[in-house]
């Protein structure tokens, strides 16, 4: 644990898995994000923190072309993933997704067993060959998202009929199960009590040693907790982007100051 | 976008109350070193017993102040500039706790030295001395409350001074020890009160580049002089 720590103050040398520049994103007339670029490293947790409305979410959204599903939105900029730009006509937006999974603020299963949740990917992406190859997906995404151990007795039941905390675990499984490279998530944790609070941080910070996370938090405490870089939005502005270190303790921006402080709304 | 004071007011009201424990350590501190030099010039035995007296108000305010720094980081988890004021209100108490024990343990020994036969010129060394300390340790609670960064810088550098002070005094002790042995116990007594004021120097300095953290974030590069040569003294007047 010490060691990582050690680490984690050194991320720079991490490859860049994803890279906007320039991007705007518009909801009709009105402009949500203006001009954000940043860098998603690979093997890192980043967090999007700022008040209600900043464009954190949308930003986010962006990144695996989950706004293409509002029909008033229009993304323009540059976004790549492994310098491969998404917004390319020629990529398949569910393909896309695979790669870059999403886990939604209120845990979500489908009303499915638990079995079909996780299945429900890989299944559709023709990841296994057989229903022993897709056994094991299933419960090497329930390991992953630390939930096997309660959810193997009970397979076949509905996920819906999970605690809130177990349900949220389970929609990582879900997105795990195909095998992402970068996992979103928007506020994964504003519905759950502390103690599934932690254990969902604990995932966060396993699920980092495989690919890059990014996470919206309204808790700055979770941001700080969880992520090696933040970035702080303002009015649709990415304001201040850097370690999170740094942004804790020595912000560069009187806004990110006054935000992380409480001295704004 | 940019304001002074937090949404949570109650937040605002416990980071002054612990900002205003340091400054009034910081004033009982003052008057501690003011008031053990006077002892001593005057051969005041009252006053010496009332500055050991009064170190048990200081160090009950850093215990306080501790108290109140801990209860606000479990309570608040403050950030930025916040989580820099209580790291600093830490540092802040513990220093001025020190300085405060030295200011004791000069009046313990001025407690002893006016007992003595009187040494001609020895105490008006020292005052001048712990008064160069007491002005810095003024300005630098007041470059703590202003978040005065050149004053800070400007109070690190006069440490230069307090250090040549010091030496120079240890110079002169010396040769008031040799000049007659029976000054040796009364310059013994001198000497470490000199030594006292220096620490008490340093401390400062460490306030100082708190206050200097405190407000840009950064501590200041360790490229400060120093002007205590005694370590190196053979004490045959040949530094």
């Amino acid at each position: 644990m010490n060691d990582m720590r050690l680490t984690e103050r050194n991320m720079t040398d991490q490859k860049i898995k994803m890279q906007a520049r320039g991007v705007d994103v518009f909801y009709g007339d009105t402009q949500a994000i203006k001009t954000v670029d940043v860098d998603i490293q690979d093997k890192t947790v980043t967090a999007f923190i700022g008040p209600s409305g900043c464009g954190k979410s949308t930003f986010l959204r962006c990144l695996n072309r989950m706004n293409d599903t509002i029909d008033v939105c229009r993304v323009t900029g540059d976004i790549r993933l492994d310098e491969e730009d998404i917004y390319d006509p020629r990529v398949d937006p569910v393909q896309l997704r695979a790669k870059v999974g999403m886990v939604f603020q209120k845990p979500n299963p489908f009303p499915k067993s638990i079995y079909d949740n996780v299945a429900y990917g890989p299944r559709i992406h023709g990841l296994a060959t057989n229903k022993a190859e897709l056994d094991e997906i299933v419960e090497k995404s329930l390991r992953r998202a630390a939930i096997w151990d309660e959810a193997k007795d009970r397979l076949d039941q509905p996920g819906t009929g999970l605690s809130g905390g177990q349900q949220q675990r389970l929609c990582i499984a879900r997105a795990v199960a195909t095998n992402p490279e970068v996992l979103l998530m928007d506020e994964p944790c504003s519905a759950l009590d502390p103690i599934a609070t932690a254990q969902v941080e604990e995932l966060i910070d396993e699920l980092r040693e495989r690919f890059s996370v990014v996470i919206v938090t309204h808790s700055m405490q979770q941001a700080a907790r969880v992520s090696q870089k933040t970035a702080f939005f303002h009015l649709g502005e990415l304001v201040e982007f850097g370690e999170t270190s740094q942004i804790f303790t020595n912000p560069q921006d009187t806004r990110t100051e006054s935000y992380i402080t409480g001295r704004i709304g | 976008m940019e304001n002074k004071e937090h949404i949570v007011s109650s937040f605002d009201r416990d980071l002054e109350g612990i900002q205003a424990m340091i400054m009034k350590m910081g004033g009982l501190v003052e008057t501690a070193i003011a008031e053990a030099t006077a002892a001593l010039e005057n051969r005041d035995e009252d006053l010496a017993f009332k500055v050991r007296k009064g170190d048990k108000a200081i160090d009950e305010l850093e215990e306080r102040v501790n108290e109140e720094a801990a209860r606000i980081l479990a309570q608040r988890q403050p950030a930025a500039g916040d989580l820099r004021t209580v790291l600093t209100v830490f540092r802040l108490s513990a220093s001025l706790e020190r300085i405060g024990d030295y200011a004791k343990n000069m009046a313990k020994r001025a407690g002893v030295v006016m007992q003595m036969q009187q040494i001609n010129g020895a105490a008006a060394g020292l005052r001048r001395m712990s008064r160069q300390v007491e002005l810095m340790l003024r300005d630098v609670l007041d470059a703590y409350i202003q978040r005065d960064v050149d004053l800070a810088a400007d109070v690190r550098e006069r440490d230069l001074e307090v250090d040549q002070m010091y030496s120079a005094l240890f110079r002169e002790y010396l040769t008031f020890m040799m000049e007659d042995p029976r000054n040796i116990t009364a310059c013994m007594h001198l000497h470490f009160m000199a030594k006292n004021i220096e620490r008490m120097g340093d401390h400062v300095t460490t306030i100082a580049e708190q206050v200097i953290y405190l407000s840009t974030g950064d501590y200041p590069d360790e490229d400060r002089e120093k002007g205590d040569r005694s370590s190196y003294d053979p004490g045959n007047g040949e530094v």
